[in-house]
């Protein structure tokens, strides 16, 4: 027995050695010894449980510090060495990924001499490489699957002709892994590739059964709740809602109902655009609607109004929203989101929904407010602005006045807008042009006459504090051209902020000095007519 | 006199067989003299591929867009007069790189010289000429394609063309504009009708446009086939946009010449256009430049790796490859050399200098989209082959860059070079329909 061992070892010496060869130049003693160690349990693993796992780590210990063609010397040293498992699919697997990271590496890193002379065999091995780990191993191995995985990777990176037909290879084979198979380790890894490459629909399909396999495994509710914002967390949110989802169907059918509706708006909340971390306002809205569904509309506190109207506006969903916010101005009168709820009613029915008369009503009541907050401010702008436009300029010029006479000192930036307007009138100069614009295309009801929806625009972060950087961004849309550059030009109006952007820009940083709510105003125009407009609101807390 | 039978008939048969071998011998010379028309078509296999035959030998097309104007030159130059014959340097470092073809986006303004370009190149390197016509994409103040005067006279300058050259053995085949589908969607140069102008719904204005442009282009398609039998005909259109609307409109084109700026790939143009509008593709201007906007300064491996993938795509797709779509011809890079009137065309002085600013922006070229407002596209860098302000043989010398290396590479051995990168997938893969044409090998083109 002894001289087994001694043999033993001296084979795993010899073999260890020709690790360090590869391994020495860069590798630290502490990454040596263990690359030695791995490969030692490679050596004398006796099943092919946390193979994989060693494999990875001696994976990540290479190709970290780019050193693939040690990597793949190493892996060449490890073949037949071990003569209880077949390490032929391992060797091969970890070769191909090596060839493919290595590939990547060179374009990232621009290393194109290799990258062109070596190039074309680096592609050929990937394929054949981990075509032969598919050969050596069934669907029923994870190995396979990677291997399946790697392939279509690697067309999806060329955007081949190949990567639709090796996608559905891969979505084939882990069907059919997923019947055989209870690890469900693997079933996320390809998830999370798919979702990396924005195959979301595929993703959250294998997300699913992946689920299912976390279910079927007998956690609780409360368990499943914690993987789930787990996911939150990491920024996972396919995989978080999948969970949820899971999670909201046991609790429905087990939490008493006042439970399950805190669960819910916790839930909601968590996705909601008025979220802290990362969100989701459309899974948001399908919680929302949920609660609506279990205990009706009447439930709905104020702060619960406000969420879902807050995140309805953020999802462009205008309609849904200015109703919302209608809501909340009638139930809540005096609430704390009142003034913001009545603004922005005004403002979407004005300008996304062309209804200036219901509009400028939900100004005229803002206005009479005794108090002077920063959207009562605003409204009366608004109104002012509306009788500019429509050149009614002694009524325009009397809510300017009224303006200037209730901000005193505070609210710098509405009066400062106002003092603009007010000098156009005395001086008889046209309203600016590029609010002109912005209103006449908003306002004069030939709005059929636009490219509708070909302008988007965003302001982020939407919520910001005084001072705070905003990044105010647009793009257009289908502006085919070809190689002829389309000069385009942005007019940007309304509440911008201290930035000053010329009409070249498409997006500019700014700061508020101001609470309330800013209303952005874009007009695109191309050099043959104007592309479209749009506007957007951010809330200055 | 005495003639005995015999000997009469001996000197007969002498003079008979002298006339005889007289008339052979000068029909052969004859037939070595005149010029003999390519038969150039595209042949449709049983399974959808697609493959240009000329002489009864499949071609790929293995082009450049050719405009070879010297540095302080501008579009205006007519090149194909140039006395230092540009084109003799070129063909030879052409052909050494494996080009067969050249593509030149208009003929100049003499039949005689142009004749003698596409002579030379054919005669001295086998290379052949797509020949182009702008179909009045240009004109002032705008290509009214609604009108029926202006119709007639740009198809008389096309008719005019093909009736010019079809009998030059060197011509490939033809290309009908270049983009002008975006004047249909109104923002590069927009025209109207009265019919359009009472259409009070843009997108429908828009349709209305590229219904009119693309029956437009077919009718010219007919006549040239018409008057050359022996020619395809292709549309040159800047990506896929309009397709839809010219597979109803345009029918009787031969191919379609995609103008495509993707970057790295083509993404799924192949498909895309199996699936709008069936007919052969030949991506007919494509490329990268080689100027790094973002470090600022001239980058060759950059060019040369978007040019050699783009390239490992093109032959994916040729016919008879089982797994691509089959559909595609090959393609013609934009462009062969750099070109340092462009980025300011209007100022004089700027055509001699090799300007660094960028006109456009392209993120699918992403080593330098960071650069300052995105702009990334360097027009006056696209030449595989650099421009020196040194003069030899007359011309600016030329300095190939490292695409041209590298692609001479990849033509060698194209099939080693893409071998191998489809994997036998044994579980449940789809295979595409078999082939049941007659198959046939891909050699390497002359």
């Amino acid at each position: 027995m002894k001289k087994k061992y001694a043999s033993q070892a001296i084979r795993i010496t010899i073999i260890t050695s020709a690790l360090f060869l590869f391994s020495s130049a860069n590798a630290g003693a502490k990454e040596e010894g263990r690359v030695n160690a791995l490969a030692g349990q490679i050596i004398e693993a006796k099943s092919e449980a946390g193979l994989l796992s060693y494999f990875e780590e001696l994976k990540e210990l290479y190709t970290r510090e780019g050193k693939f063609t040690d990597f793949l010397g190493a892996l060449k040293a490890l073949s037949g060495k071990n003569k209880a498992i077949a390490l032929g699919p391992f060797i091969d697997y970890y070769s191909a990924y090596a060839r493919y990271s290595q590939l990547k590496y060179l374009e990232e890193t621009q290393g194109w001499d290799e990258y062109f002379s070596k190039g074309n065999d680096y592609r050929t091995q990937i394929v054949e490489y981990a075509q032969k780990a598919i050969d050596e191993t069934t669907v029923k191995d994870a190995l396979n699957i990677y291997a399946r995985l790697l392939i279509w990777r690697f067309h999806k990176d060329q955007e081949d002709v190949f990567s639709e037909e090796a996608l559905t290879d891969l979505m084939s084979a882990i069907t059919e892994y997923a019947r055989e198979s209870k690890d469900m380790g693997a079933i996320k890894d390809i998830a999370d590739a798919l979702l990396s490459y924005n195959e979301k629909a595929k993703a959250r399909q294998l997300y699913g059964i992946y689920v299912q396999g976390v279910v079927s495994s007998g956690l609780k509710e409360e368990k499943i709740k914690e993987i789930a914002y787990e996911f939150y967390q990491k920024g996972n949110l396919e995989l978080a809602e999948s969970l949820y989802d899971v999670y909201i169907e046991m609790a429905m059918k087990s939490y008493p109902k006042e439970k399950l509706l805190t669960e819910l708006l916790d839930i909601g909340s968590l996705f909601s655009s008025l979220s802290s971390g990362p969100n989701d306002p459309v899974y948001a809205e399908k919680i929302f609607k949920k609660i609506e569904e279990i205990a009706g509309k009447d439930s709905f506190t104020e702060e619960l109004i406000y969420l879902r109207a807050f995140n309805l506006e953020k999802m462009k969903a205008y309609q849904e929203a200015k109703d919302l916010y209608a809501e909340l101005t009638v139930r809540y009168p005096e609430g704390t989101h009142a003034d913001e709820a009545n603004f922005k009613t005004g403002m979407i029915l004005i300008y996304t929904l062309g209804d200036i008369k219901t509009g400028r009503e939900y100004f005229e009541k803002l206005s009479q407010k005794e108090h002077a907050s920063p959207q009562v401010i605003s409204s009366i702008y608004q109104l002012g602005l509306l009788s500019q436009w429509q050149e009614k300029y002694e009524a325009a010029k009397e809510y300017y006045n009224k303006l200037l006479l209730r901000v005193g000192e505070d609210f710098p930036e509405t009066a400062a807008l106002a003092k603009k307007r007010l000098n156009e009138i005395d001086s008889g100069k046209p309203m600016e042009y590029s609010l002109k614009t912005f209103m006449d295309l908003s306002l004069k009801n030939e709005t059929q006459l636009l490219e509708a929806n070909r302008v988007e625009l965003n302001t982020s972060p939407y919520i910001v504090k005084k001072d705070q950087g905003v990044l105010i961004s647009s793009v257009p849309y289908g502006i085919e051209s070809g190689c002829v550059q389309v000069e385009m030009q942005y007019l940007w109006s309304g509440h911008i902020g201290t930035a000053e952007p010329s009409p070249e820009q498409a997006s500019f940083n700014t700061t508020y000095n101001q609470r309330g709510t800013k209303e952005i105003n874009l007009v695109v125009v191309s050099p043959t007519g104007v592309i479209d407009r749009n506007i957007d609101m951010a809330d200055v807390r | 006199m005495f003639f005995r039978p015999g000997r009469e008939r001996k000197v007969m048969r002498k003079i008979y067989s002298g006339i005889f071998l007289l008339l052979i011998t000068a029909f052969i010379m004859g037939m070595g003299k005149a010029p003999v028309v390519s038969k150039v078509y595209i042949r449709k296999f049983d399974n959808g591929h697609y493959q240009l035959i000329v002489n009864k030998r499949p071609y790929i097309i293995k082009g450049v867009c050719y405009s070879p104007r010297p540095i302080g030159k501008n579009h205006e130059f007519d090149w194909w007069s140039d006395p230092n014959k540009p084109w003799i340097t070129d063909g030879r470092l052409m052909k050494a790189m494996g080009i067969n073809t050249i593509r030149v986006y208009q003929t100049g303004q003499n039949p005689d010289d142009v004749k003698k370009v596409i002579r030379d190149l054919y005669n001295l390197y086998g290379i052949r000429v797509i020949l182009g016509h702008w179909v009045g994409y240009w004109e002032y103040p705008c290509p009214l394609y609604g009108d029926k005067d202006f119709q007639d006279k740009i198809k008389k300058e096309v008719l005019d063309m093909v009736s010019l050259y079809k009998d030059e053995p060197g011509v490939l085949f033809w290309v009908l504009g270049n983009e002008n589908n975006y004047s249909c969607w109104g923002h590069v140069n927009p025209w109207s009708s009265d019919d359009i102008d009472k259409e009070p719904d843009p997108q429908k204005q828009k349709i209305m446009r590229a219904k009119i442009y693309y029956s437009y282009i077919n009718s010219i398609a007919k006549e040239i086939h018409a008057l050359d039998p022996n020619h395809p005909v292709a549309l040159g259109n800047g990506e896929l946009i309009g397709l839809d609307i010219a597979a109803g409109a345009c029918v009787d084109i031969d191919l379609i010449g995609c103008i495509i700026y993707r970057g790295k790939t083509f993404g799924n143009l192949f498909r895309s256009l199996k699936a709008t509008f069936d007919k052969p593709v030949a991506i007919i201007e494509f490329g990268a430049d080689a100027y790094d906007a973002l470090l600022k300064k001239e980058d060759q491996n950059m060019q040369a790796f978007f040019l050699e993938s783009q390239w490992r795509q093109i032959y994916q797709n040729l016919a008879n490859d089982k797994e691509g779509v089959g559909n595609c011809l090959g393609g013609t890079i934009f462009e062969w050399t750099d070109e340092w009137w462009k980025y300011n065309e209007s100022d004089p002085q700027g055509w001699g200098v090799h300007d660094t600013e960028s006109n456009w922006s392209n993120g699918s070229y992403y080593f330098d989209i960071t650069a300052p407002k995105n702009m990334n596209m360097n027009e006056e860098w696209f030449g595989i082959v650099a421009l020196s302000d040194k003069i030899e043989d007359g011309i600016n010398k030329r300095l190939p860059r490292k695409a041209y290396y590298v692609l001479r590479e990849f033509w060698r051995n194209p099939y080693r070079k893409i071998k191998g990168q489809k994997p036998k997938w044994t579980y449940k893969a789809k295979k595409t329909e078999k082939i049941r044409g007659q198959k046939i090998e891909l050699k390497s083109q002359p």
